[in-house]
Protein backbone atom coordinates (compact mmCIF):
# COMPACT_ATOMS: atom_id res chain seq x y z
CA UNK A 1 0.00 0.00 0.00
CA UNK A 2 1.03 3.46 -0.90
CA UNK A 3 2.65 5.45 2.22
CA UNK A 4 0.52 8.41 2.62
CA UNK A 5 2.37 11.23 4.29
CA UNK A 6 -0.43 12.80 6.97
CA UNK A 7 0.94 16.65 6.79
CA UNK A 8 1.51 16.87 3.16
CA UNK A 9 -1.73 17.12 0.86
CA UNK A 10 -2.90 19.81 -1.31
CA UNK A 11 -5.92 19.55 1.11
CA UNK A 12 -6.38 17.56 4.49
CA UNK A 13 -9.05 16.49 7.06
CA UNK A 14 -8.40 16.27 10.22
CA UNK A 15 -11.21 13.83 12.44
CA UNK A 16 -14.10 15.14 10.05
CA UNK A 17 -17.37 14.61 11.52
CA UNK A 18 -20.48 15.73 10.13
CA UNK A 19 -23.98 14.51 12.20
CA UNK A 20 -27.70 15.26 10.87
CA UNK A 21 -30.33 14.77 12.90
CA UNK A 22 -28.29 12.78 15.47
CA UNK A 23 -27.11 10.27 12.82
CA UNK A 24 -23.23 10.43 12.41
CA UNK A 25 -22.92 10.83 8.35
CA UNK A 26 -18.94 10.97 8.55
CA UNK A 27 -17.15 9.88 11.08
CA UNK A 28 -13.60 11.14 12.38
CA UNK A 29 -12.24 11.19 8.77
CA UNK A 30 -8.68 12.38 8.32
CA UNK A 31 -7.24 12.17 4.58
CA UNK A 32 -4.66 14.23 2.80
CA UNK A 33 -5.22 14.42 -0.63
CA UNK A 34 -2.21 14.44 -2.51
CA UNK A 35 -1.24 17.26 -5.53
CA UNK A 36 -1.61 16.88 -8.56
CA UNK A 37 -2.83 13.15 -8.46
CA UNK A 38 -6.57 11.74 -9.20
CA UNK A 39 -8.38 10.60 -6.23
CA UNK A 40 -11.39 8.22 -6.31
CA UNK A 41 -13.70 8.17 -3.54
CA UNK A 42 -16.14 4.93 -3.82
CA UNK A 43 -18.86 3.24 -1.30
CA UNK A 44 -22.45 2.45 -1.36
CA UNK A 45 -25.79 4.95 -1.98
CA UNK A 46 -25.67 7.03 1.22
CA UNK A 47 -21.97 6.54 2.41
CA UNK A 48 -21.56 10.08 2.88
CA UNK A 49 -19.34 10.52 -0.25
CA UNK A 50 -21.35 13.82 -1.59
CA UNK A 51 -21.36 15.23 2.06
CA UNK A 52 -17.46 14.52 1.98
CA UNK A 53 -16.55 16.05 -1.14
CA UNK A 54 -19.23 19.10 -0.44
CA UNK A 55 -16.92 19.32 2.97
CA UNK A 56 -13.90 20.36 1.23
CA UNK A 57 -15.05 23.18 -0.87
CA UNK A 58 -16.91 24.38 2.34
CA UNK A 59 -20.42 24.09 1.34
CA UNK A 60 -20.97 22.48 4.09
CA UNK A 61 -19.22 22.83 7.41
CA UNK A 62 -18.33 20.22 9.81
CA UNK A 63 -19.97 19.07 13.35
CA UNK A 64 -16.02 18.59 14.29
CA UNK A 65 -12.84 18.16 12.87
CA UNK A 66 -10.96 20.60 10.52
CA UNK A 67 -10.18 20.79 6.90
CA UNK A 68 -6.74 22.69 5.69
CA UNK A 69 -6.37 24.11 1.79
CA UNK A 70 -3.13 24.54 1.12
CA UNK A 71 -1.99 24.90 4.89
CA UNK A 72 -4.87 27.45 5.58
CA UNK A 73 -7.87 26.22 7.59
CA UNK A 74 -11.04 26.48 5.42
CA UNK A 75 -14.30 25.13 7.15
CA UNK A 76 -14.46 28.21 9.97
CA UNK A 77 -13.65 31.01 7.18
CA UNK A 78 -17.03 33.09 6.64
CA UNK A 79 -18.38 33.18 3.25
CA UNK A 80 -16.56 36.45 2.35
CA UNK A 81 -13.07 35.18 2.82
CA UNK A 82 -14.26 31.67 0.93
CA UNK A 83 -14.42 33.53 -1.98
CA UNK A 84 -10.72 33.69 -2.71
CA UNK A 85 -10.10 29.99 -1.99
CA UNK A 86 -13.13 29.05 -3.98
CA UNK A 87 -11.84 30.52 -7.30
CA UNK A 88 -8.75 28.02 -6.93
CA UNK A 89 -11.64 25.49 -6.99
CA UNK A 90 -13.79 23.98 -9.41
CA UNK A 91 -16.87 21.66 -8.81
CA UNK A 92 -18.80 19.39 -11.08
CA UNK A 93 -22.13 18.58 -9.56
CA UNK A 94 -24.09 15.68 -10.71
CA UNK A 95 -26.88 16.93 -12.55
CA UNK A 96 -24.26 19.71 -13.73
CA UNK A 97 -26.15 22.81 -12.20
CA UNK A 98 -25.48 24.76 -15.13
CA UNK A 99 -28.40 28.04 -15.07
CA UNK A 100 -31.01 26.85 -16.89
CA UNK A 101 -31.95 31.07 -18.33
CA UNK A 102 -28.39 31.69 -20.18
CA UNK A 103 -27.03 30.41 -22.82
CA UNK A 104 -23.68 28.15 -22.95
CA UNK A 105 -21.73 30.93 -23.02
CA UNK A 106 -23.05 33.33 -20.98
CA UNK A 107 -22.70 29.84 -18.22
CA UNK A 108 -18.75 29.77 -18.73
CA UNK A 109 -18.33 33.40 -18.44
CA UNK A 110 -19.96 33.76 -15.20
CA UNK A 111 -17.43 33.26 -13.04
CA UNK A 112 -15.03 35.20 -15.46
CA UNK A 113 -17.44 38.39 -14.85
CA UNK A 114 -17.72 37.76 -11.12
CA UNK A 115 -13.87 37.67 -10.39
CA UNK A 116 -11.97 39.40 -13.53
CA UNK A 117 -12.00 42.94 -14.92
CA UNK A 118 -12.36 41.73 -18.39
CA UNK A 119 -14.46 43.44 -20.51
CA UNK A 120 -13.17 42.76 -24.40
CA UNK A 121 -15.42 41.26 -26.01
CA UNK A 122 -12.60 39.55 -28.11
CA UNK A 123 -10.96 38.25 -25.07
CA UNK A 124 -13.63 36.75 -23.55
CA UNK A 125 -14.88 35.00 -26.32
CA UNK A 126 -11.12 33.16 -26.87
CA UNK A 127 -11.78 31.98 -23.27
CA UNK A 128 -15.01 30.60 -23.87
CA UNK A 129 -13.50 29.35 -27.28
CA UNK A 130 -10.38 27.54 -25.34
CA UNK A 131 -12.86 26.20 -22.30
CA UNK A 132 -15.21 24.21 -24.96
CA UNK A 133 -12.76 23.21 -26.83
CA UNK A 134 -10.72 21.26 -23.72
CA UNK A 135 -14.21 19.49 -23.74
CA UNK A 136 -15.07 19.39 -27.53
CA UNK A 137 -18.15 21.52 -27.33
CA UNK A 138 -16.70 24.39 -29.46
CA UNK A 139 -19.26 25.53 -31.82
CA UNK A 140 -21.74 25.57 -29.02
CA UNK A 141 -21.82 28.87 -27.66
CA UNK A 142 -25.20 29.56 -28.25
CA UNK A 143 -26.84 26.40 -26.76
CA UNK A 144 -29.26 26.79 -24.24
CA UNK A 145 -29.01 23.96 -21.40
CA UNK A 146 -32.45 22.60 -22.19
CA UNK A 147 -30.87 21.95 -25.67
CA UNK A 148 -28.63 19.65 -24.56
CA UNK A 149 -28.08 16.10 -24.07
CA UNK A 150 -27.32 14.88 -20.11
CA UNK A 151 -23.32 14.16 -21.46
CA UNK A 152 -22.87 17.21 -23.50
CA UNK A 153 -24.37 19.32 -20.13
CA UNK A 154 -21.59 17.52 -18.03
CA UNK A 155 -18.78 18.65 -20.43
CA UNK A 156 -20.12 22.35 -20.54
CA UNK A 157 -20.80 22.47 -16.07
CA UNK A 158 -16.76 21.01 -16.91
CA UNK A 159 -15.56 23.67 -19.04
CA UNK A 160 -17.23 25.95 -16.61
CA UNK A 161 -15.70 24.67 -13.69
CA UNK A 162 -12.16 24.92 -15.18
CA UNK A 163 -12.67 28.65 -16.29
CA UNK A 164 -10.21 30.39 -13.94
CA UNK A 165 -7.90 27.79 -14.26
CA UNK A 166 -8.27 26.17 -10.93
CA UNK A 167 -6.11 24.08 -9.32
CA UNK A 168 -8.30 21.66 -8.03
CA UNK A 169 -11.58 20.10 -9.55
CA UNK A 170 -14.47 17.77 -7.66
CA UNK A 171 -16.64 15.42 -9.59
CA UNK A 172 -19.69 14.22 -8.18
CA UNK A 173 -20.44 11.31 -9.74
CA UNK A 174 -19.59 12.77 -13.13
CA UNK A 175 -20.50 9.38 -14.87
CA UNK A 176 -23.67 8.22 -13.56
CA UNK A 177 -26.71 8.24 -16.12
CA UNK A 178 -24.39 8.33 -19.42
CA UNK A 179 -23.75 5.81 -21.61
CA UNK A 180 -20.68 3.59 -21.92
CA UNK A 181 -19.19 5.41 -24.79
CA UNK A 182 -19.97 9.25 -22.97
CA UNK A 183 -18.53 7.57 -19.44
CA UNK A 184 -15.41 7.24 -21.20
CA UNK A 185 -15.53 10.52 -22.99
CA UNK A 186 -15.58 11.97 -19.20
CA UNK A 187 -13.10 9.82 -17.71
CA UNK A 188 -10.42 10.76 -21.08
CA UNK A 189 -11.11 14.30 -19.55
CA UNK A 190 -10.23 14.07 -15.98
CA UNK A 191 -6.95 12.27 -17.67
CA UNK A 192 -6.53 15.04 -20.02
CA UNK A 193 -6.93 17.64 -17.21
CA UNK A 194 -4.28 15.61 -14.99
CA UNK A 195 -1.77 15.48 -17.81
CA UNK A 196 -1.98 18.83 -19.22
CA UNK A 197 -3.12 21.05 -16.68
CA UNK A 198 -1.72 19.48 -13.43
CA UNK A 199 -4.87 19.42 -12.07
CA UNK A 200 -5.61 17.66 -8.48
CA UNK A 201 -9.10 16.04 -8.97
CA UNK A 202 -11.02 14.12 -6.66
CA UNK A 203 -13.70 12.14 -7.89
CA UNK A 204 -17.08 10.85 -5.93
CA UNK A 205 -18.37 7.56 -8.38
CA UNK A 206 -19.37 4.37 -7.94
CA UNK A 207 -18.25 3.08 -11.88
CA UNK A 208 -15.54 0.67 -11.17
CA UNK A 209 -14.67 0.97 -14.84
CA UNK A 210 -14.02 4.48 -14.02
CA UNK A 211 -12.50 4.68 -10.95
CA UNK A 212 -9.62 2.15 -12.13
CA UNK A 213 -9.07 3.96 -14.95
CA UNK A 214 -8.64 7.63 -13.91
CA UNK A 215 -7.46 6.87 -10.14
CA UNK A 216 -3.76 7.05 -8.66
CA UNK A 217 -5.71 6.48 -5.24
CA UNK A 218 -9.05 4.99 -4.55
CA UNK A 219 -10.62 5.59 -1.19
CA UNK A 220 -13.76 3.34 0.29
CA UNK A 221 -16.15 4.74 2.56
CA UNK A 222 -18.47 2.81 4.56
CA UNK A 223 -20.73 4.02 6.99
CA UNK A 224 -18.74 7.73 6.99
CA UNK A 225 -15.62 6.03 7.65
CA UNK A 226 -12.85 4.80 5.61
CA UNK A 227 -12.33 0.63 4.87
CA UNK A 228 -9.94 0.97 2.19
CA UNK A 229 -7.41 3.47 1.16
CA UNK A 230 -4.47 2.95 -2.01
CA UNK A 231 -4.03 2.23 -5.27
CA UNK A 232 -6.34 0.46 -7.76
CA UNK A 233 -4.40 -3.06 -7.68
CA UNK A 234 -4.78 -2.80 -4.16
CA UNK A 235 -7.92 -1.84 -3.81
CA UNK A 236 -8.86 -5.26 -6.21
CA UNK A 237 -6.79 -7.45 -4.33
CA UNK A 238 -8.32 -6.25 -1.09
CA UNK A 239 -9.53 -8.90 1.40
CA UNK A 240 -12.19 -7.39 3.33
CA UNK A 241 -15.63 -8.79 1.96
CA UNK A 242 -17.85 -5.86 2.05
CA UNK A 243 -14.90 -3.92 -0.22
CA UNK A 244 -14.45 -7.30 -2.35
CA UNK A 245 -18.76 -7.27 -2.78
CA UNK A 246 -18.96 -3.79 -3.68
CA UNK A 247 -16.80 -3.60 -6.08
CA UNK A 248 -17.58 -6.56 -7.69
CA UNK A 249 -21.03 -5.45 -7.41
CA UNK A 250 -22.33 -8.93 -5.47
CA UNK A 251 -25.62 -8.64 -3.03
CA UNK A 252 -24.54 -9.94 0.14
CA UNK A 253 -26.18 -13.16 1.46
CA UNK A 254 -28.29 -11.63 4.04
CA UNK A 255 -29.49 -9.24 1.81
CA UNK A 256 -30.41 -11.76 -0.51
CA UNK A 257 -32.70 -13.61 2.13
CA UNK A 258 -34.51 -11.04 2.64
CA UNK A 259 -35.15 -10.42 -1.12
CA UNK A 260 -36.86 -13.64 -1.35
CA UNK A 261 -40.66 -14.40 -1.02
CA UNK A 262 -42.08 -16.59 1.84
CA UNK A 263 -41.54 -20.16 0.93
CA UNK A 264 -39.05 -21.77 -1.60
CA UNK A 265 -37.01 -19.07 -3.73
CA UNK A 266 -38.86 -20.49 -6.35
CA UNK A 267 -42.65 -20.22 -5.04
CA UNK A 268 -44.31 -17.96 -7.82
CA UNK A 269 -47.28 -15.46 -7.19
CA UNK A 270 -49.59 -16.67 -10.11
CA UNK A 271 -50.35 -19.75 -11.28
CA UNK A 272 -51.17 -20.52 -14.92
CA UNK A 273 -54.92 -21.49 -14.22
CA UNK A 274 -55.13 -18.09 -12.76
CA UNK A 275 -54.93 -16.84 -16.54
CA UNK A 276 -57.56 -19.23 -18.00
CA UNK A 277 -60.89 -17.55 -19.87
CA UNK B 1 -46.23 12.78 23.95
CA UNK B 2 -48.38 16.27 23.68
CA UNK B 3 -45.91 18.05 25.56
CA UNK B 4 -42.97 16.68 23.86
CA UNK B 5 -44.82 17.42 20.61
CA UNK B 6 -45.55 20.99 21.65
CA UNK B 7 -42.06 21.75 22.82
CA UNK B 8 -40.24 19.88 19.85
CA UNK B 9 -42.61 22.21 17.11
CA UNK B 10 -41.92 25.62 19.50
CA UNK B 11 -38.16 24.96 19.52
CA UNK B 12 -38.41 24.33 15.18
CA UNK B 13 -40.47 27.39 15.16
CA UNK B 14 -38.07 29.80 16.93
CA UNK B 15 -35.29 28.12 15.04
CA UNK B 16 -36.85 28.80 11.47
CA UNK B 17 -37.43 32.39 13.09
CA UNK B 18 -33.74 32.89 14.06
CA UNK B 19 -32.42 31.20 10.31
CA UNK B 20 -35.24 33.88 8.66
CA UNK B 21 -34.12 36.62 10.43
CA UNK B 22 -30.18 35.64 9.92
CA UNK B 23 -31.46 35.33 6.03
CA UNK B 24 -33.03 39.19 6.10
CA UNK B 25 -29.91 40.52 7.55
CA UNK B 26 -27.89 38.83 5.15
CA UNK B 27 -29.86 39.81 2.34
CA UNK B 28 -30.57 43.75 3.62
CA UNK B 29 -26.91 44.20 4.29
CA UNK B 30 -26.14 42.95 0.53
CA UNK B 31 -28.65 45.20 -0.92
CA UNK B 32 -27.55 47.93 0.62
CA UNK B 33 -23.85 47.36 -0.57
CA UNK B 34 -25.37 46.47 -4.16
CA UNK B 35 -26.73 50.27 -4.07
CA UNK B 36 -22.78 51.41 -4.22
CA UNK B 37 -21.25 48.76 -6.64
CA UNK B 38 -22.00 49.28 -10.14
CA UNK B 39 -21.77 45.96 -11.27
CA UNK B 40 -24.85 44.96 -9.58
CA UNK B 41 -26.81 47.51 -11.19
CA UNK B 42 -27.86 45.73 -14.45
CA UNK B 43 -29.12 42.86 -12.51
CA UNK B 44 -31.29 45.31 -10.48
CA UNK B 45 -33.01 46.80 -13.61
CA UNK B 46 -33.74 43.33 -15.16
CA UNK B 47 -36.17 42.42 -11.95
CA UNK B 48 -37.55 45.87 -12.41
CA UNK B 49 -38.34 45.05 -15.37
CA UNK B 50 -39.96 41.63 -14.31
CA UNK B 51 -41.41 42.84 -11.66
CA UNK B 52 -42.41 46.31 -11.85
CA UNK B 53 -42.88 47.10 -15.36
CA UNK B 54 -44.84 43.91 -16.12
CA UNK B 55 -47.24 44.31 -12.70
CA UNK B 56 -48.61 47.06 -14.01
CA UNK B 57 -51.51 46.48 -15.89
CA UNK B 58 -52.87 44.13 -13.31
CA UNK B 59 -52.30 46.39 -10.59
CA UNK B 60 -54.52 49.10 -12.04
CA UNK B 61 -57.25 46.51 -12.54
CA UNK B 62 -57.08 45.78 -9.03
CA UNK B 63 -57.03 49.58 -8.22
CA UNK B 64 -60.13 50.15 -10.67
CA UNK B 65 -61.93 47.47 -9.26
CA UNK B 66 -61.41 48.32 -5.65
CA UNK B 67 -62.76 52.05 -6.10
CA UNK B 68 -65.59 51.08 -8.28
CA UNK B 69 -66.56 48.22 -5.46
CA UNK B 70 -66.20 50.46 -2.79
CA UNK B 71 -68.06 53.52 -4.46
CA UNK B 72 -70.89 50.98 -5.37
CA UNK B 73 -71.53 49.66 -1.52
CA UNK B 74 -70.83 53.01 0.03
CA UNK B 75 -73.45 55.13 -1.57
CA UNK B 76 -76.37 53.51 -0.35
CA UNK B 77 -75.20 53.88 3.02
CA UNK B 78 -74.43 57.95 2.75
CA UNK B 79 -77.06 58.66 0.20
CA UNK B 80 -79.72 57.37 3.12
CA UNK B 81 -77.90 59.85 5.76
CA UNK B 82 -77.78 62.70 3.06
CA UNK B 83 -74.39 62.75 2.85
CA UNK B 84 -74.04 61.29 -0.62
CA UNK B 85 -71.65 63.82 -1.93
CA UNK B 86 -68.93 62.91 0.79
CA UNK B 87 -68.59 59.38 -0.70
CA UNK B 88 -65.32 61.51 -2.05
CA UNK B 89 -63.29 61.42 0.74
CA UNK B 90 -64.47 58.02 1.99
CA UNK B 91 -63.40 56.60 -1.26
CA UNK B 92 -60.46 58.27 -2.08
CA UNK B 93 -59.09 58.20 1.71
CA UNK B 94 -59.57 54.45 1.74
CA UNK B 95 -58.21 53.94 -1.21
CA UNK B 96 -55.03 55.93 -0.71
CA UNK B 97 -54.15 54.98 2.88
CA UNK B 98 -55.36 51.08 3.03
CA UNK B 99 -56.70 49.14 0.03
CA UNK B 100 -54.54 50.62 -2.48
CA UNK B 101 -51.64 49.91 -0.77
CA UNK B 102 -52.06 46.78 1.17
CA UNK B 103 -54.58 45.05 -2.33
CA UNK B 104 -51.32 46.12 -4.35
CA UNK B 105 -49.10 44.00 -2.28
CA UNK B 106 -51.33 41.02 -1.93
CA UNK B 107 -51.73 40.80 -5.88
CA UNK B 108 -47.62 41.37 -6.17
CA UNK B 109 -47.26 38.70 -3.44
CA UNK B 110 -49.39 36.66 -5.37
CA UNK B 111 -47.70 36.87 -8.81
CA UNK B 112 -44.54 37.90 -8.05
CA UNK B 113 -43.70 36.18 -4.71
CA UNK B 114 -45.12 32.90 -6.07
CA UNK B 115 -42.42 33.41 -8.91
CA UNK B 116 -39.17 34.09 -7.02
CA UNK B 117 -39.75 30.94 -5.04
CA UNK B 118 -40.60 28.64 -7.69
CA UNK B 119 -37.73 30.00 -9.62
CA UNK B 120 -35.09 29.91 -6.76
CA UNK B 121 -36.70 26.89 -5.47
CA UNK B 122 -35.99 25.35 -8.75
CA UNK B 123 -32.02 26.76 -8.64
CA UNK B 124 -32.19 25.42 -5.07
CA UNK B 125 -33.15 21.82 -6.10
CA UNK B 126 -30.90 21.41 -9.12
CA UNK B 127 -27.85 22.82 -6.95
CA UNK B 128 -27.19 26.07 -8.87
CA UNK B 129 -27.32 27.90 -5.89
CA UNK B 130 -24.64 25.61 -4.52
CA UNK B 131 -23.04 26.02 -8.05
CA UNK B 132 -22.68 29.98 -7.50
CA UNK B 133 -21.36 30.02 -4.10
CA UNK B 134 -18.45 26.85 -5.35
CA UNK B 135 -17.70 29.43 -7.90
CA UNK B 136 -16.78 32.13 -4.97
CA UNK B 137 -19.75 34.03 -5.65
CA UNK B 138 -22.21 34.76 -2.72
CA UNK B 139 -25.67 33.94 -4.24
CA UNK B 140 -27.65 36.39 -1.61
CA UNK B 141 -25.99 38.63 -3.34
CA UNK B 142 -26.38 37.94 -6.73
CA UNK B 143 -30.06 36.57 -6.61
CA UNK B 144 -31.57 38.20 -3.59
CA UNK B 145 -30.08 41.31 -3.30
CA UNK B 146 -31.60 42.64 -6.95
CA UNK B 147 -35.00 40.81 -6.10
CA UNK B 148 -35.11 43.03 -2.84
CA UNK B 149 -34.15 46.13 -4.12
CA UNK B 150 -36.40 45.93 -7.06
CA UNK B 151 -39.47 44.99 -5.40
CA UNK B 152 -38.47 47.34 -2.62
CA UNK B 153 -38.11 50.66 -4.70
CA UNK B 154 -41.02 49.54 -7.39
CA UNK B 155 -43.53 49.03 -4.67
CA UNK B 156 -44.80 52.43 -3.75
CA UNK B 157 -44.55 53.16 -7.40
CA UNK B 158 -46.76 50.47 -8.99
CA UNK B 159 -48.97 51.68 -5.46
CA UNK B 160 -49.50 55.14 -7.10
CA UNK B 161 -51.06 53.06 -10.06
CA UNK B 162 -53.21 50.81 -7.93
CA UNK B 163 -54.76 54.79 -5.90
CA UNK B 164 -54.70 56.24 -9.07
CA UNK B 165 -56.90 53.56 -10.98
CA UNK B 166 -59.20 53.38 -7.82
CA UNK B 167 -59.53 57.29 -7.80
CA UNK B 168 -60.63 57.21 -11.03
CA UNK B 169 -62.96 54.07 -10.55
CA UNK B 170 -64.55 55.24 -7.34
CA UNK B 171 -65.09 58.67 -9.39
CA UNK B 172 -66.32 57.15 -12.30
CA UNK B 173 -68.98 55.04 -10.26
CA UNK B 174 -69.72 57.78 -8.49
CA UNK B 175 -70.05 60.65 -10.57
CA UNK B 176 -71.07 59.09 -13.81
CA UNK B 177 -73.68 55.89 -12.47
CA UNK B 178 -74.87 58.02 -8.95
CA UNK B 179 -74.92 61.13 -10.36
CA UNK B 180 -73.20 63.01 -7.53
CA UNK B 181 -72.06 66.26 -8.75
CA UNK B 182 -68.54 66.08 -9.54
CA UNK B 183 -66.91 69.39 -8.21
CA UNK B 184 -68.52 68.60 -4.87
CA UNK B 185 -67.07 65.42 -4.95
CA UNK B 186 -63.51 66.34 -5.60
CA UNK B 187 -63.92 69.09 -3.22
CA UNK B 188 -64.64 67.22 0.00
CA UNK B 189 -61.89 64.89 -1.30
CA UNK B 190 -59.50 67.62 -0.91
CA UNK B 191 -60.30 68.51 2.07
CA UNK B 192 -60.05 65.14 3.54
CA UNK B 193 -57.41 62.99 2.27
CA UNK B 194 -54.32 65.41 2.31
CA UNK B 195 -50.45 64.14 1.51
CA UNK B 196 -49.64 62.70 4.55
CA UNK B 197 -52.68 60.19 3.87
CA UNK B 198 -50.76 58.95 0.04
CA UNK B 199 -47.18 59.30 1.95
CA UNK B 200 -48.12 57.17 4.58
CA UNK B 201 -49.71 54.77 2.19
CA UNK B 202 -45.99 54.58 -0.17
CA UNK B 203 -44.05 54.31 2.45
CA UNK B 204 -46.04 51.38 3.65
CA UNK B 205 -45.33 50.33 -0.08
CA UNK B 206 -41.62 50.31 0.89
CA UNK B 207 -42.35 47.71 4.05
CA UNK B 208 -44.37 45.96 2.14
CA UNK B 209 -42.02 45.16 -1.04
CA UNK B 210 -39.00 44.66 1.15
CA UNK B 211 -41.25 41.73 3.33
CA UNK B 212 -42.45 40.31 -0.01
CA UNK B 213 -38.99 39.86 -1.52
CA UNK B 214 -37.83 38.32 1.45
CA UNK B 215 -39.96 35.86 2.41
CA UNK B 216 -40.19 34.61 -1.20
CA UNK B 217 -36.56 34.11 -1.45
CA UNK B 218 -35.85 32.69 2.01
CA UNK B 219 -38.65 30.34 1.24
CA UNK B 220 -37.03 29.36 -2.51
CA UNK B 221 -33.21 29.12 -0.54
CA UNK B 222 -34.88 26.79 1.69
CA UNK B 223 -37.66 24.82 0.12
CA UNK B 224 -37.32 20.68 0.63
CA UNK B 225 -36.40 18.73 -2.68
CA UNK B 226 -38.11 17.73 -5.23
CA UNK B 227 -41.35 19.47 -7.11
CA UNK B 228 -43.26 18.92 -4.14
CA UNK B 229 -40.57 20.84 -1.90
CA UNK B 230 -40.86 23.92 -4.21
CA UNK B 231 -44.63 23.68 -4.45
CA UNK B 232 -45.36 23.78 -0.84
CA UNK B 233 -42.36 26.45 -0.25
CA UNK B 234 -44.35 28.61 -2.85
CA UNK B 235 -48.00 27.95 -1.07
CA UNK B 236 -46.22 28.77 2.71
CA UNK B 237 -44.59 32.23 1.26
CA UNK B 238 -47.81 33.40 0.26
CA UNK B 239 -49.25 32.59 3.20
CA UNK B 240 -46.86 34.37 5.21
CA UNK B 241 -46.01 37.24 2.98
CA UNK B 242 -49.81 37.87 2.94
CA UNK B 243 -50.02 37.42 6.84
CA UNK B 244 -46.60 39.87 7.15
CA UNK B 245 -48.53 42.69 4.95
CA UNK B 246 -51.80 42.43 7.21
CA UNK B 247 -49.21 42.53 10.52
CA UNK B 248 -46.65 45.17 8.78
CA UNK B 249 -49.88 47.54 7.90
CA UNK B 250 -51.74 47.45 11.20
CA UNK B 251 -48.00 48.17 12.99
CA UNK B 252 -47.80 51.50 10.62
CA UNK B 253 -51.37 52.31 11.40
CA UNK B 254 -50.77 52.71 14.81
CA UNK B 255 -47.07 54.15 14.12
CA UNK B 256 -48.70 57.02 11.66
CA UNK B 257 -51.75 57.59 14.00
CA UNK B 258 -49.08 58.06 17.08
CA UNK B 259 -46.59 60.26 14.49
CA UNK B 260 -49.41 62.00 13.34
CA UNK B 261 -50.73 63.39 16.88
CA UNK B 262 -47.12 64.10 17.76
CA UNK B 263 -46.25 66.37 15.18
CA UNK B 264 -50.06 68.21 14.02
CA UNK B 265 -49.80 70.53 16.96
CA UNK B 266 -47.05 71.80 14.97
CA UNK B 267 -47.50 71.06 11.93
CA UNK B 268 -48.52 75.20 10.65
CA UNK B 269 -44.79 75.95 12.02
CA UNK B 270 -43.04 73.05 9.34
Amino acid sequence: MAEIDKDSGIIITKDLTKIFNGKAVLEKLSVAIEKGKTTVVIGPSGCGKTVFIKHLIALLRPTAGEIYFKGQRIDDLHERDLGKIRMQMGFLFQGGALFDSATVYENILFPVRQHTNIADRRQLDEIVKSKLAVVGLDGYQSYYPANLSGGQKKRVALARAIALNPEVVFYDEPTTGLDPVRSDVINELILKLKKELGITSIVVTHDMTSAYKISDRIIMLHKGRILADGDAEYIKNHPNDTVRQFILGQVSEADLAALRVSGTKFASQFNPKDFEQ
Amino acid sequence: MVVEQIGASTIATVAETGQFARFIWRSLKSSVSSLFRGKTWPLVFTQMLIIGVKSVPVIMVTGAFVGMTLAFQAYDQLAGMGLGEHIGILINLSVVSELGPVLSAVMLSGRVGGALTAELGTMHVTEQIDAISSMGTDPVRYLVAPRILACLLLTPVLIVYADLMGSFGGYAISVWFFKINSQAYWQFTAYGVTLWDVMVGLTKGFFFGAAIAAISCYKGFNCKQGAQGVGQACTEGFVVSFIAILALDFAAAIISKSLYSIFYPIRSLI
